[in-house]
């Protein structure tokens, strides 16, 4: 049930398992990580109303964590991230939910600490989503990633925001989606610059396919940019499967079934090659082996 | 075992374009027929067509492999019948495999999957055999591939999947005299090594034959098989084009259009703003 040696379980917002190493203290929901050995911890989360979850960590930490959550149908989960200066934190995140859920994460980045997330977004829920991160110290870095799914009769919808509060700091998010049979996807990418950032960095993909006429898909990029000392860029587009793609597959024997699946697979992918922790690369290819047509 | 594929009286359109008339052909499986004849006149229709590709109607007539009614089937159950088409233009699928989508495939065809350790040696012996990258199975699905070794990776694929009857559409196209040399030596193992395959091939080069001989030749004019015969019919178009035919049979030749139909497809879109 656990990835790593150390993990810590949550049932509504209560502690009822744990394993954490000494650098890792919890009070209530708050988990905070101190500065010593490098890292690992699991972190899985059963939600059945709301929950909150802090993570802080601290200056100089460098750590690894896999958040898994189960959140049941109407469950809201709501964290916050404070990432110290000179941390560097890779966090991956699954999505094991039914129902309609609700996540809400909103971070705080310092000076020259990194954070990079992986989201993993194929759970069988309809999901309503906003992750908000702040780049408050100068040379913070924050990277992004997620891979959506959106099937059935799903409805999904994401927020994705990046906002740069100091100068020299770096946002960078790339959003891969795949909608089909009669689901909603939509993902608004948002990067925002303030005046005074100069030399800062703000960059998103934003890629969904479609593959059938009943979907409904949109991705939408935004970039509020008020300095002129920056770089910026933004790659956002829905396209439809291509149909080519299916009748090669199938004309090797592979089912139609079998043939969509290695298509979704193969969409979503790209995320896995813009990522740079073997961490989280892994746990993609691992949540995207298993998805299904 | 003998296995015969077999096209009987085949009318197939593209929307409202009829493009093959009539057509009526029979391949055992043993023997190696060349399909010619100018662009446009249907013989990837034909191939296409005994594929199962979407786009191609059949208004009339039969193909049935060993008696059994393809017409009916899946393009995958084609597939898993026997049949294999070496396409002209191979898809490039991103984000797949080369090993993910050839293990899927050989398993497609297989009671009992292969262990990872007899696919790798498929894999690896098949590569070499065609003198293609090391690094194949890792890349992704003819992404990035040059036109060559496309066509190479195509082979590669019938190599592993075995089929009755291979189809072959221009697989000598972007192939420079090197990698033509050893798509037709692996062509040539597969008919040695195994009675029952057979073989269609489709190019406008008097090349490819002579390394891979036809036992048959048949030329397409304006959807109809118009002349048959043997090597011979090879030589005589290579030397006088196709005038010879319109001369002696008194068919005019309709040049053009099919080869470069637009595919009533939706292509892969994404439309990118910077």
């Amino acid at each position: 049930m656990y990835s790593f040696e150390h993990y810590i379980h949550f049932i509504d917002g209560k502690m009822t398992e744990n394993n954490l190493p000494k650098e890792v203290v919890v009070n209530d929901t708050t988990i905070t990580f101190k500065y010593g050995e490098p890292i690992q911890l699991h972190v899985v989360a059963d939600v059945k109303n709301e929950m909150s979850l802090h993570y802080v960590f601290e200056d100089n930490v460098h750590a690894e964590v896999i958040e898994t959550r189960h959140v049941e149908d109407n469950g809201v989960l709501n964290r916050t991230f404070i990432t110290g200066a000179y941390a560097h934190v890779n966090f991956f995140n699954e999505n094991e939910g039914t129902g309609k859920n609700t996540y809400l994460d909103v971070g705080h980045s310092s000076h020259n600490s990194m954070l990079q997330l992986g989201y993993s977004e194929l759970s069988d829920a309809s999901i309503e989503a906003s992750y908000t991160f702040e780049l408050d110290g100068e040379g913070a870095d924050v990277r992004l990633r997620m891979a959506a799914l959106s099937k059935n009769k799903e409805k999904k919808h994401y927020k994705v925001h990046i906002k740069h509060n100091a100068p020299h700091t770096t946002g960078i998010m790339d959003n891969y989606g795949v909608a089909k049979d009669e689901a909603h996807l939509v993902i608004d990418g948002i990067g925002t610059i303030t005046n005074g950032q100069n030399g800062s960095a703000s960059h998103q993909t934003n890629k969904i396919i479609v593959f059938d006429p009943k979907c409904y898909a949109s991705a939408n990029p935004f970039l509020y940019i008020d300095e002129y000392d920056v770089q910026a860029s933004h790659a956002a587009g829905v396209g439809k499967m291509d149909e080519e793609h299916l009748y090669y597959l199938q004309s090797r024997g592979l089912t139609k079934r079998q043939a969509m699946q290695l298509i979704t697979y193969g969409y979503l992918m790209p995320v896995v090659e813009v990522v740079d922790n073997q961490m989280i690369k892994e746990r993609f290819e691992l949540a995207l082996s298993k998805v299904g047509a | 075992m003998m296995s015969v594929l077999s096209i009987k009286d085949l009318y197939v359109a593209i929307g409202d374009k009829e493009i093959l008339k009539g057509i009526n052909l029979t391949i055992n499986t043993g023997e190696t027929h060349a399909l010619m004849g100018p662009n446009g006149n249907g013989k990837s229709t034909l191939l296409g067509t005994i594929m199962g590709h979407p786009k191609y109607k059949v208004t009339e007539g039969t193909i049935t492999l060993d008696g059994e009614d393809v017409l009916s089937m899946s393009v995958d159950e084609r597939s898993r019948k026997g049949l294999f088409l070496g396409m002209q233009y191979p898809q490039e699928i991103p984000g797949v495999t080369n090993s993910d989508f050839l293990r899927s495939a050989m398993n497609a065809r297989r009671e009992k999957p292969l262990s990872l350790y007899q696919f790798i040696k498929a894999m690896d012996h098949a590569t070499e055999d065609l003198e293609m990258d090391g690094n194949l199975a890792h890349r992704y699905l003819n992404e990035g591939f040059s036109g060559g070794e496309k066509k190479r990776n195509e082979i590669l694929q019938m190599k592993l999947l075995e089929p009755k009857f291979a189809l072959l559409d221009e697989i000598d196209s972007g192939l420079d005299v090197d990698a033509l040399r050893i798509v037709a030596d692996n062509i040539n193992e597969m008919r040695e090594k195994n009675e029952d395959f057979g073989l269609v091939m489709v190019s406008h080069y008097e090349r490819l034959y002579e390394l891979v001989k036809p036992t048959h030749v048949h030329v397409l004019v304006d959807g109809n098989i118009v002349v048959e015969g043997g090597f011979e019919l090879i030589e005589k178009i290579n030397n006088e084009g196709y005038e010879w035919v319109k001369k002696e049979l008194g068919i005019e030749l309709e040049k053009e259009d099919e080869d470069v139909v637009s595919i009533g497809v939706c292509g892969h879109k994404v439309t990118s703003n910077v």
